[in-house]
């Protein structure tokens, strides 16, 4: 939203360099900005975000937001990164008020107000106010809703009267005056009736919430008050900066505070408090700026533990995480919070006392000189005069030590969850592995149950006259019998044609069934299929779940002709329709052969089955049939594997279906065959 | 409705100066937690120096900032001053350097303090009156020339100090009701709260400071 805008307000920028001014190239996708750029960018846009739904529809200066974040990483790229940044500072001091200018005319165009007036074009976004909106019902959710729309016509005042006056006045003018505005709605809070019930810590916190969201608005402008255009606030920041790696070689002795460069707790705590420090750019309102401030002070006093820190301890200590931290844009920062925060604050309270520490932490440095070092002139002279980067590399690695080692406690911390999860994980398989294994035992004992009901019916009825000549009769009960170790369902039912079969016999019989299965040969094959199919033992079996699923089609196919296919029969055709796009593939395409509605081919699970089918199946059980098990949504699956019987097809069934293959409700079947479309697009 | 701790009706800054080891960290200590503490340094952490007590029927919470006495950041601790609406410059009676610096103390103190502030001179150290360095009339003629409340306290004892610190009060708390002392003006080191008539509509804040992010 902002950066949509951007391009518009690109007047003099060379567009292919990014638009940070960085050395790399933009690229229009992200925003102008190089890869690197872009992405600290959107992290800063989401972090704000997040921090309160604002969206300034002003033109950001983004190129000024060289917020480092709280990385720490090594000193030398810190300063780097800082010259380069300063370099560009002074032509962007420039050309922020004329981006501000431009943005202001734009606005105008695109309210189609021609006039050269300011004030009444300039709109604050709304989101500013829905941002309000939500923060109050969080903050003061039992206020009424009064308090809350004076709250907001006050930010909209405050913010349009500093916008106006920061062209006329210089800094210490519009400073007065926005301090007058914190005192205005102090003042309207005593008399008006609305607050009367309101108490004078709930007062406090109101007016808070008020400069946040004004001066957040304001922040994020240009040269208004952060850095205002009329000061040299900016080439202090950069002189600070180089001045601080200067020092660079200044370290705790230089100071005398107690800091143990060696003691890994003491590292952590500067680390954090130059954290802090480091953060506070980054913060827009005063409020949370002197809040970074505090958090960094209270590292500092740690510092000196398990001695309880004194006033003695906390200067000297801050100005080395001052010295060691560099934070960017310190004299800006500095200056805006003395300028605009509410004054009342800053004199009184923690976050103030710390603030000023800081303050006379930053003035020390700016000062320091031999004397204040207690050091010897020409040493000072020779460290001073020492390049940048040679000093302070203990420090700078000690502390990149502390980053590192912060990293990878986060890291081990993470190892740590992920293991647990890890073991959370294996707890459930096991428990899952528990659950299967009953189950499977539940479901053997069930078939078992219903093989124990069934042999007696069976057995009389089966004719298969080779096996009846081997005695049949005398088949001991099945129930004993150990069934191939598959899977609980299907090797059930496989055993139950052997159960029939006499115990003697079994071996035999399971033995010639696999050679079947294997090769596919014809005549035995139809010679047992026509025995078989007066089995009635099967068709006691069909309303079993497993007849439900696939089944094999070399069956129908051997015994059917295309024409007789039966319609509930499903799969069956897919069979030929495979074989036949392998040779007539130009015939097939879709162009040609539209699906036809598939109204008759509907796969009726509960539709009869003819016995030898469901025989069929359970003669041919394999690993595929298991396969199809899973797949119970979409039962033509099966047809896709590779077929054993293909040769059989070819031979005698695969032409026939060639010929009706346009006709025949096959096709309309077949649809979802993933073979077609690639049949159809290249012709082999 | 006033009757909590935590209400008050005015917040006074004041600041603490005088040359390293006159007993400043001392002072503030024994006045916030009644304690004396030998060679244990003085924590300024939690409470960070404040006490709230009563002047004429009125809450006044007192915050009293502490420097760092080093003298090497004599020089850049000037930014305590703003805004202080009490000083208290402190001297160590057994010696006399300490008191003959006073002068230069005192002109910062006036120099970057407004017109209202009040500045109180403390003699540190009044139970080794036997290592005496600095008369006590001596440095109350010093105070009477200024203009300045004096009293010769003891950390150590806790002698005078609750007086130094009331006193100092009291006279603020005085300027106020003359009008001398501009509550508006930032710089007077005096915040007022006006006590809520009715009942709080809000529930106290869990943290005064609380921030955005
Ligand atoms: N006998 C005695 N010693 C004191 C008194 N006040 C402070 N001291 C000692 O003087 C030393 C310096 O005190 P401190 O408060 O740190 O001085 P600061 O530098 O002004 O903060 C400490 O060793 C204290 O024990 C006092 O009233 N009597
Ligand atoms: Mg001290």
């Amino acid at each position: 939203m902002i950066t949509s805008k951007m391009p518009s307000l690109r007047i003099d920028q060379n567009d292919l360099k990014c638009k940070n001014g960085c050395d790399y190239f933009g690229n229009p996708q992200w925003q102008g900005y190089c890869s690197k750029c872009h992405r600290e960018q959107m992290q800063r846009q989401r972090k704000a975000e997040k921090a309160s739904s604002f969206t300034s529809t002003l033109p950001r200066s983004d190129q000024r937001k060289s917020e480092r974040g709280l990385k720490l990483s090594s000193h030398a790229s810190f300063s780097k990164f800082e010259e380069k940044r300063l370099r560009q500072s002074e032509t962007l001091k420039k050309t922020n008020l004329l981006k501000f200018n431009v943005f202001k005319k734009n606005i105008t165009d695109d309210h189609e107000i021609s006039t050269e007036r300011r004030q009444p074009e300039f709109k604050i976004p709304t989101a500013v106010f829905e941002g309000m909106k939500a923060d109050f019902r969080v903050r003061f959710p039992s206020f009424p809703p009064q308090i809350d729309r004076d709250a907001r016509g006050f930010v909209h005042t405050f913010i349009l009267d500093v916008i106006k006056w920061a062209a006329i006045m210089n800094v210490d003018e519009l400073s007065e005056r926005v301090q007058k505005q914190y005192q205005r709605f102090m003042k309207h809070m005593e008399t008006s009736q609305h607050y009367a019930s309101v108490d004078s810590d709930a007062r406090e916190l109101l007016i808070d919430f008020v400069e946040k969201h004004a001066m957040t608005y304001l922040h994020e402008l240009p040269s208004i008050v952060f850095s205002p255009s009329g000061t040299d606030d900016e080439r202090q920041d950069r002189a600070m900066s180089e001045r601080i790696q200067q020092l660079s070689w200044v370290g705790e002795k230089h100071l005398e505070c107690k800091l143990d460069r060696n003691n890994a707790e003491c590292r952590r705590l500067l680390y954090k408090a130059i954290s802090e420090l480091l953060g506070m750019d980054a913060a827009r309102w005063s409020g949370a700026k002197l809040a970074r401030v505090r958090r960094c002070a209270r590292h500092v006093l740690r510092l000196a533990a398990p001695a309880p820190a004194s006033a003695d301890d906390l200067l000297p200590a801050l100005i080395l995480a001052v010295l060691k931290a560099n934070p960017p844009r310190l004299i800006s920062n500095i200056n805006y919070v003395t300028r605009f925060c509410n004054a009342q604050r800053l004199m009184t309270g923690e976050g103030g006392y710390y603030f000023t520490n800081l303050c006379c932490a930053v003035s020390f440095i700016q000062n320091m000189t031999a004397e204040s070092l207690s050091m010897d002139k020409k040493e000072f002279d020779c460290y001073m005069a020492m390049p940048a980067s040679i000093g302070g590399s203990a420090w700078a690695a000690a502390l990149s030590l502390c980053g590192a080692t912060r990293e990878a406690e986060e890291q081990s911390a993470l190892a740590a969850k992920l293991l647990e999860q890890t073991k959370e994980i294996q707890r459930e398989a096991e428990n899952m592995a528990n659950n299967a294994a009953t189950f499977e035992e539940q479901i053997a004992k069930k078939v078992q149950d219903v093989l124990a009901k069934t042999p007696l019916e069976i057995k009389p009825r089966r004719e298969l006259p080779r096996l009846r000549r081997e005695g049949v009769g005398s088949a001991p009960p099945p129930t004993t019998e150990p069934g191939p170790a598959r899977t609980s369902e299907p090797p059930a039912l496989l055993n139950e044609p052997s159960v029939v079969i006499d115990e003697t016999e079994k071996l035999n019989i399971l033995g010639f069934e696999v050679v079947e299965e294997r090769s596919p040969s014809k005549s035995p094959q139809l010679d047992r299929l026509s025995d078989l199919k007066q089995s009635s033992s099967t068709e006691l079996l069909t309303p079993s779940p497993m007849v439900l699923t696939p089944f094999d089609c070399r069956s129908l196919d051997e015994v059917l002709t295309p024409d007789e296919f039966p319609d509930n029969i499903p799969g069956l055709s897919d069979v030929n329709y495979d074989i036949d796009l392998s040779d007539f593939s130009a015939d097939t395409s879709l162009a040609e052969d539209p699906p036809a509605p598939d109204r008759r081919r509907t796969f009726d699970p509960f539709a009869p089955q003819t016995s030898k089918d469901s025989y069929k199946l359970l003669e041919s059980f394999d690993e595929f049939s298991i396969v199809d098990n899973a797949r119970e949504s979409d039962p033509y699956e099966v047809v896709h594997r590779p077929d054993p019987f293909g040769s059989v097809l070819d031979n005698d069934e695969g032409r026939a279906s060639i010929l009706d293959d346009s006709g025949s409700p096959t096709a309309a079947c077949l649809l979802p065959s993933p073979i077609q479309p690639q049949n159809s697009a290249k012709p082999t | 409705m006033t009757s909590g701790p935590y209400n008050y009706s005015y917040i006074f800054k004041y600041i603490i100066i005088g040359d390293m080891g006159v007993g400043k960290s001392c002072l503030l200590h024994q006045f916030t937690d009644k304690k004396f503490m030998a060679d244990c340094p003085h924590t300024i952490g939690v409470e960070f120096g404040t006490r709230i007590i009563e002047v004429a029927g009125q809450k006044i919470k007192l915050q009293i900032w502490d420097t760092a006495g080093q003298e090497r950041f004599r020089a850049v601790t000037r930014s305590y001053y703003r805004g202080a609406a009490g000083a208290l410059m402190v001297y160590d009676i057994t010696r006399r350097s300490t008191y003959n610096h006073l002068s230069s103390w005192l002109t910062d103190t006036r120099n970057l303090t407004n017109p209202s502030t009040v500045i109180f001179l403390i003699g540190n150290k009044s139970d080794l009156d036997a290592q005496r360095d600095v008369t006590y009339e001596e440095a109350k003629q010093f105070a009477d020339e200024n203009g300045l409340m004096f009293v010769e306290a003891s950390a150590k004892t806790g002698q005078n100090v609750e007086e130094a610190f009331l006193e100092t009060a009291k006279k603020i708390y005085q300027s106020i009701q003359d009008g001398r002392l501009d509550l508006n003006a930032a710089e007077s080191g005096v915040q007022h709260k006006p006590a809520s008539p009715g009942r709080p509509l809000a529930a106290p804040p869990s943290s005064r400071d609380n921030c955005a992010c």
